[in-house]
């Protein structure tokens, strides 16, 4: 009996040692997601004029890779700008990342009678020492004429935020102060997953102008097109009264 | 050069020619698509793409955002999925050569010679524009072909062959609709001389009494009845999208955004305006006038008359982009030969109209590519483009001499 005993303890010990070093592992693991986090760098840049622009996100990972870990990067954006999903799979298809945008789009409605949307960016990593370029087109939605003067709109574009995770690291109560949020784990959408946010210092957002019309001219606009219209029909029914074929 | 020109426009020739050339465009604008980044293919071809595989894999083709169409069309460019994805291309040259043919039989049946037939036609086949358009992937080919076969049939009295392309291109757009005014006019009873002295209220009766005839009944039954079952089949397989995105969507669009239209600028200042509904109205107005007044001036010259209908349609009209004015230029060729300008006149006037639309194209580039506030600019500029474009159609109403006799424009 206490050999059995003996043999029972010594199996759970053991167990308890695999245990420890599972844990170990994971918080090592953990620990250098973690480092990996504070060493990344993301910058955004605004190119191109006009209605048609481009974001062009670049996130330097800290350097030694682990493998099998996932990047993410999610964009808030404002109503005023909007992204042609058709556009995006084509450009997919030419690049290395794949995007996610949470709600339909409908590309011509105009900014005040719409909402904001969210887009999540996976891009594919490789190479020991990544650097990630993501280059979104976006595109001005018209805004309301404004009365005050003002000739254009502002658009202020957040901050991407990079989410990391790997399947190595589920502790994730040891990643602080970097936050926990669920995402998508794909960009097909078919199950969420715990990511680990970077938590740097928010820089400010980056502001983009459209031009607007003129409120206040509304009244000449209206009396020019309408007098115009009505003389030019006038002419045109003269003309053709007089030189109609009986 | 006398020869050349005549060897040219020989029929045979003309036709494998600009179809050639059509096939060729399509060739170079799928090698620009493969290794430029500015696209030669216009972002509708891949809208009707994407529609079609919608249906091929069973579901809506509203599915695809922006498809505003009948879904004749998408069903018409299935074989872009099975076959070749650039099936539609060919089938709208092949349209866009079928409309050049169609408007040499028209001319030969208004009494022009084959020669002087084959060079006007030559004006739409061998025109940049047409071919550029439906190399590009638009549909508009498909339209005209159908606009000009009813005024064959119709020319050629073969009433209920006019009656099924009509009912059928007003299925496919809305703006053949305004076609049914003169055409009805042209075929109802025509005015005896006893008839013709009758005042006031027994004129009146007999104005009416004169649209009660079989010719009209039968057109508008075998079109009414061809829109009808059309429609009814495609609301039964896709319900009010299919209303809505087809037809409704056009009859109430309000696109604020920047185009030729001269109520452009005024559509986007009101748009939330409690005045946007009675504004609506007023735009319409000049719209209906004159379309009355160019059926009942016109309608026994029907090529003539629809050309001005749409032309007005389309000057006038609430948004106004450069693809409708292939809507109007398909007809042009049949009225040219009637027109007594001279060739300096006529080519000043289309300069003008190019110059109208470039001095509108400037500030629109600079405000969509390079964010520049010229929306004023533009307002200006729409409402010149509509003085041009005016001025152009009373030079070609006063111009017009429909004789049966051919008149042979004027060579300085």
């Amino acid at each position: 009996m206490y050999f059995v005993l003996f043999t029972v303890f010594a199996c759970l010990s053991t167990c308890h040692c695999f245990i420890q070093k599972d844990v170990k592992k994971d918080e090592s693991h953990c620990g250098l997601l973690k480092q990996w986090l504070e060493s990344s760098l993301v910058s955004v840049e605004l190119t191109k004029t006009g209605f048609h622009r481009e974001v062009v996100t670049t996130v330097e990972l800290g350097p030694g890779v682990l493998s099998g870990v996932r990047v993410v990067l999610v964009q808030r954006w404002p109503r005023g700008v909007y992204v042609d999903p058709y556009q995006l799979a084509s450009l997919s298809e030419q690049s290395n990342w794949q995007i996610l945008i949470d709600s339909a789009i409908d590309l011509e409605v105009p900014a005040h009678k719409t909402e904001g949307f969210v887009t999540y960016v996976y891009p594919a990593l490789d190479g020991p020492t990544p650097r990630l370029k993501v280059t979104i087109p976006v595109h001005g939605r018209y805004h309301e004429p404004s009365y005050d003067g003002e000739t254009f709109a502002s658009v202020e574009l957040e901050h991407p935020e990079l989410l990391l995770r790997t399947e190595k690291c589920s502790q994730l109560n040891s990643v602080a102060p970097h936050t926990v949020v669920d995402a998508p784990c794909t960009h097909d959408n078919s199950s969420t997953c715990p990511w680990v946010k970077l938590q740097h210092q928010e820089r400010g957002p980056a502001g983009v102008q459209f031009p607007v019309g003129d409120g206040s001219l509304v009244t000449p606009v209206c009396g020019g097109t309408l007098l115009v219209t009505m003389l030019c029909c006038a002419a045109l029914s003269k003309h053709m009264w007089e030189h109609r074929i009986i | 050069m006398e020869r050349l020109i005549t060897e040219l426009t020989e029929k045979r020739v003309l036709l494998t020619a600009s179809f050639a050339v059509r096939l060729a465009l399509v060739a170079y604008g799928d090698y620009q698509d493969r290794t430029m980044v500015v696209k030669y293919t216009d972002i509708d071809y891949h809208v009707f793409t994407d529609a079609a595989r919608f249906i091929t894999e069973g579901q809506s083709p509203y599915n695809r955002s922006t498809y505003r169409y009948t879904p004749l069309l998408a069903w018409l460019l299935t074989p872009n999925i099975y076959l070749s994805v650039v099936f539609g291309k060919i089938l709208f040259i092949v349209c866009d050569v079928l409309s050049g043919l169609l408007i040499y039989r028209i001319l030969r049946l208004r009494g022009l010679s084959s020669e002087t037939a084959r060079r006007v036609c030559s004006l739409w086949l061998l025109n940049p524009l047409p071919m550029g358009v439906s190399s590009r992937g638009n549909a508009e080919s498909i339209l005209s072909a159908l606009v000009l076969g009813t005024l064959l049939c119709l020319e050629a009295r073969h009433l209920m062959w006019a009656a099924v392309l009509y009912g059928l291109s007003v299925h496919m757009k809305i703006y053949p609709v305004t076609y049914a005014l003169p055409i009805a006019l042209s075929l109802r009873t025509p005015e005896t001389r006893s008839e013709k002295v009758k005042k006031g209220g027994s004129w009146f009766m007999g104005f009416m009494g004169s649209f009660l005839n079989r010719q009209l009944f039968l057109f508008a039954s075998v079109a009414g009845g061809v829109f009808c079952l059309l429609t009814a089949l495609f609301y039964y397989m896709y319900g009010w999208e299919f209303l809505h995105e087809t037809y409704l969507y056009h009859l109430t669009r309000r696109d604020i955004r920047h185009n030729f239209s001269p109520y452009f600028y005024m559509l986007y200042l009101t748009t939330d305006s409690r005045w946007s509904q009675w504004l609506g109205l007023a735009a319409f107005l000049p719209q209906l006038v004159l379309l009355v007044v160019a059926s009942w001036a016109f309608h026994s010259d029907l090529a003539f008359c629809c050309f001005l209908h749409t032309a007005i349609f389309v000057s006038f009209n609430k948004v106004c982009t450069s693809q409708y004015f292939l809507w109007y230029l398909c007809l042009l060729p049949l009225v040219i030969p009637h027109l007594s300008m001279s060739l300096k006149q006529g080519v000043g006037l289309l300069l003008l109209w190019f110059a109208g639309q470039g001095v509108w194209l400037v500030p629109a580039y600079f405000l969509e590519f390079e964010g520049y506030n010229t929306f004023l600019l533009m307002w200006l500029a729409g409402l010149l483009f509509l003085i041009i474009n005016s001025s152009i159609l009373i030079q070609i109403v006063v111009h017009y001499k429909p004789t049966q006799t051919p008149q042979r424009l004027k060579v300085e």
